[in-house]
């Protein structure tokens, strides 16, 4: 079956998901698919770039404040002040990924994490704005332009969130299959040979890592503006932790397979509360296994990483 | 309080930081100096050594004791895991399988303390002939603390002493550089491997044991710890011993200085460091090349 | 009657490695349309060499002038857009992507659209044909859609060289080309290079520890031994030099 085809029939389902589910399906839902764009953004730089990122919470954080001092301060529409959280994101980015990629593997790790600490101890330093620990809650989902409120309800939402994350797929799809997204494969599989071609690689990371702030970003602003509220825990080490497992354990390079994982964490961790600690220890030592054995949740798409063969010893 | 006073006390207060530092990113430095890959799982190892640690006291009565006890038996584990997870995986080009397997460890380990030891902190407490002032300059300052600092630098000379003059030290610096030259004149490199694994897991459990007393066993304890650990194997540069000294004393300092300074930024302190460190030497302070 | 300005000139270039001076004030010049070999015994400089005209490596002194313009420093990917495509000693391909996918990313290169991550329909089309050209031309056509790593060593070497041509480079700098091949990949590679390199608006330079090779194929050779050069000229003035014979037979010890 062609992509093409695959790609209705999946939207035609996820658009009758709201008929067939009950309300508070749904709620998780959103909340799923707000993490598959999520994780899907950090595979733009960990499947296509190898660029592996410990911070990107802080996109994650910047769109989602954002989002929430545009909604609640300005009370402009949802819709601009989304685009404009987004915007915002993308302009930070660029000094971020501009310092980042002045070092390679775990320093660049390490630098995207220094700047997602820094990005949550600035929400303390100025509390007045961010309101520190508490963050800011009540945000609205205010009208407009031209009046539209469908948004405003769950259902609406849920529409919205599912717009965003089927065009940010087919966008993030068309980039990683044009030049651009070529170069992207050269410097994963051999930098040193890319630059000798011609390319600057040192740009191609840095606009890589802007477009994955953005995308991330725009996870962020709309989590901010469904949940209402927006709270220093979304820059934390600890989301950039559970995001860079989404995509590994879905299948970086896939951009589905990250998507798939930021849906199936969502769902687990649903399941997980009510288990006990033996029952956790089972499920994730299974898991381990899994891992141990090479597999992944995109299994559809072959990821790029290992598609090379002839490399590396057998066992 | 003189000034004089207060500043050895801060210093003597920032040393005592580092030496434990210094036991957990000397073992995550020489994970990865051997095999490139970042145990993420080294925190819930601090954290796993801290309860063995007070199980070991508790069964033994001696804290002496747990000090060798506990590295002993979470080294074992550490190479348990490393013979059964990590090692089939050598070659493989996947550095996200490295990621999720040692994350993973993480999670095993937490669940393991909790389901044996519960969800509530444990504490043993300061060992009676450890507990007690001492006047420093007309300041107080804790005998443990000093404890550790002479433990931490004993520590860092034994070290020194072990990949300097030793012939496992030779062995481990060799795998560092060049593996696959070490293993075609006849050594077993995977068991270099598991070794040195076990022993950074060792190194990080001493930590724990050492830091029990002063912040009890706690589930999570190792969290904060490991980014700690991280910061300062980068400062220092991935795979050097002396960058992981050097490290963890400029890391404490920033600490103890900026918690005393700027409360709010406190917790920025140590990524500034790291930041203006890798701006200007992006390899680390004393950094081999990858 | 004066000579043609040369397409590369080396001035004065010198690299050191703390105490160890690898390139000893070497001054070579290539003309355009011409091939140019260096040779010389492991450890003469060579790779060396050429890592310091493509700006891989700093010149500890000199410098590097190509079609006029001085080069020296410049960021490697700005080099290689003047014009200077290069294969490298341990052969560097992307072994995960197709040989067409190898040569095409390497086509693309020069191509003034191929920042676009957008409809970038048209660039994909134009550098596809330029890779299945130079494919042909390396009698590589039939491995188009096999993964570079699955290929044999040789084919491996060769596709690198269809990458630098895919470049549509002035200057063709080979590292050891026909390393590791065959006799019979080594006469295949140079048959396909004679054919290549006849045209006369390429020129190449040239490193090579396999004599032969070398003497079929330069117009003019310089011998490095040391990191200095020990002789320059036509192959005949060369293989009289006595200079050059006992550093090869290891007499200058």
């Amino acid at each position: 079956m062609s992509w093409q085809l695959n790609f209705v029939i999946t939207a035609a389902v996820c658009v009758l998901l709201p008929f067939m589910l009950p309300q508070y399906s749904l709620t998780i839902l959103i909340e799923a698919l707000i993490f598959g764009l999520f994780a899907m953004s950090l595979d733009l730089m960990v499947g296509y770039c190898r660029l592996y990122s410990f911070g990107h919470a802080a996109a994650y954080g910047l769109g989602a404040y954002s989002a929430a001092l545009i909604l609640t301060k300005l009370q402009w529409p949802l819709p601009i002040g989304i685009v404009l959280a987004v915007l915002v994101t993308i302009l930070t980015a660029v000094p971020i990924a501009w310092i980042c990629t002045r070092s390679t593997g775990v320093s660049f790790a390490m630098l995207t994490l220094a700047f997602a600490q820094l990005g949550y101890a600035m929400l303390f330093r100025f509390r007045d704005i961010t309101g520190g620990s508490d963050g800011i809650t009540g945000i609205p989902r205010p009208s407009g332009p031209f009046g539209m409120t469908w948004f405003q309800g769950k259902t609406g939402y849920y529409y919205l969130v599912l717009g965003c994350l089927l065009g940010s797929y087919l966008l993030c799809r068309a980039i990683v299959r044009s030049p651009f997204g070529a170069v992207l494969a050269g410097i994963r599989e051999n930098e040193a040979k890319t630059v000798a071609l011609g390319y600057n690689t040192r740009a191609h990371k840095i606009a890589t890592v802007v477009l994955a702030y953005g995308f991330g970003g725009l996870a962020g602003a709309l989590y901010a503006a469904f949940a209402g509220f927006a709270s220093p825990e979304l820059f934390f080490w600890l989301v950039s932790g559970r995001v860079l497992i989404m995509v590994v354990v879905g299948g970086s390079g896939t951009l589905i397979g990250p998507i798939l994982g930021g849906v199936f964490f969502v769902f687990l961790e649903h399941q997980l509360s009510q288990l006990t600690a033996a029952a956790h220890l089972r499920i994730h030592i299974h898991g381990l296994r899994h891992v141990r054995a090479g597999r992944h949740l995109g299994a559809a798409e072959e990821p790029l990483e290992s598609r090379a063969s002839g490399r590396g010893r057998r066992q | 309080m003189s000034l004089l006073g207060f500043i050895v006390a801060q210093c003597l207060s920032a040393l005592s930081q580092a030496a434990i530092l210094f036991f957990i990113a000397c073992g995550l430095t020489l994970i990865f100096g051997i095999m490139r890959i970042i145990n993420f799982a080294h925190g819930a190892i601090f954290m796993l050594g801290a309860y063995v640690g007070f199980t070991a006291i508790a069964v033994t009565g001696s804290f002496l004791l747990s000090l060798v006890i506990a590295p002993i038996v979470v080294g074992a584990v550490g190479m348990a895991f490393e013979r059964i997870f990590l090692r089939p995986l050598y070659g493989r080009r996947d550095g996200g399988a490295y990621l999720l397997l040692t994350f993973g460890l993480t999670v095993v380990l937490s669940e393991i303390v909790r389901v044996i030891w519960g969800a509530q902190p444990l504490a043993s407490g300061i060992p009676d002939f450890l507990r007690g002032i001492v006047i420093v300059f007309d300041q107080p300052f804790p005998l443990y603390r000093l404890f550790l600092i002479a433990l931490g630098f004993a520590f860092a000379i034994a070290v020194w002493q072990f990949l300097d003059r030793t012939r496992a030290g030779l062995l481990i610096r060799a795998v560092s550089q060049n593996a696959e030259m070490v293993h075609a004149l006849g050594t077993d490199v995977d068991l270099v491997r598991t070794g040195v694994f076990g022993l950074g897991c060792a190194m990080a459990a001493l930590g724990g044991v050492l830091a029990a007393p002063l912040v009890t066993a706690f589930l999570g304890m190792g969290t904060t710890v490991v980014i700690d650990a991280f910061v300062i194997v980068i400062i220092g540069g991935m795979g050097s011993f002396l960058g992981s000294l050097i490290g963890s004393i400029l890391v404490a300092f920033v600490q103890v200085l900026g918690a005393y300074y700027f409360q709010d930024l406190a917790l920025a302190f140590m990524y500034f460091l790291m930041l203006i460190v890798l701006v200007i030497r992006p390899g680390g302070l004393l950094g081999k090349e990858d | 009657m004066t000579r043609p300005m040369p397409l590369l000139e080396c001035k004065g270039l010198v690299r050191r490695f703390g105490a160890l001076v690898a390139v000893d004030t070497v001054d070579m010049s290539l003309e355009a349309g011409k091939i140019r070999a260096v040779i010389g015994p492991n450890g003469a400089g060579k790779s060396t060499m050429f890592n310091l005209i493509t700006s891989v490596l700093r010149p500890s002194a000199g410098e590097v002038i190509f079609a006029g313009e001085t080069i020296t420093g410049l960021p490697v990917h700005a080099v290689a857009q003047k014009g200077i495509a290069r294969t490298f000693q341990f052969c560097h391909i992307f072994p995960a992507l197709t040989a067409r996918e190898n040569v095409r990313i390497a086509a693309q290169a020069r191509d003034h659209r191929r920042w676009r991550f957008l409809a970038g329909g048209n660039v994909l089309r134009r550098s596809a044909a330029v890779a299945d050209e130079a494919l042909e031309h390396l009698r590589l056509a039939r491995f188009a859609d096999v993964r570079a790593g699955l290929l044999s060593h040789g084919d491996q070497r060769l596709l690198e060289v269809a990458m630098a041509l895919a470049q549509k480079p002035r200057l063709l700098m080979l590292d050891e080309p026909t390393q590791g091949l065959s006799l019979e990949e080594t006469n295949r590679a140079v048959e396909i290079l004679k054919g290549m390199l006849g045209g006369g608006n390429l020129s190449v330079l040239l490193v090579e520890h396999d004599m032969e090779v070398v003497f079929k194929l330069a117009h003019d050779i310089t011998v490095l031994h040391r990191g200095r050069v020990i002789a320059d000229g036509a192959p005949d003035v060369v293989k009289a030099n006595a200079a050059v014979r006992s550093a090869y037979l290891g007499g200058a010890e």
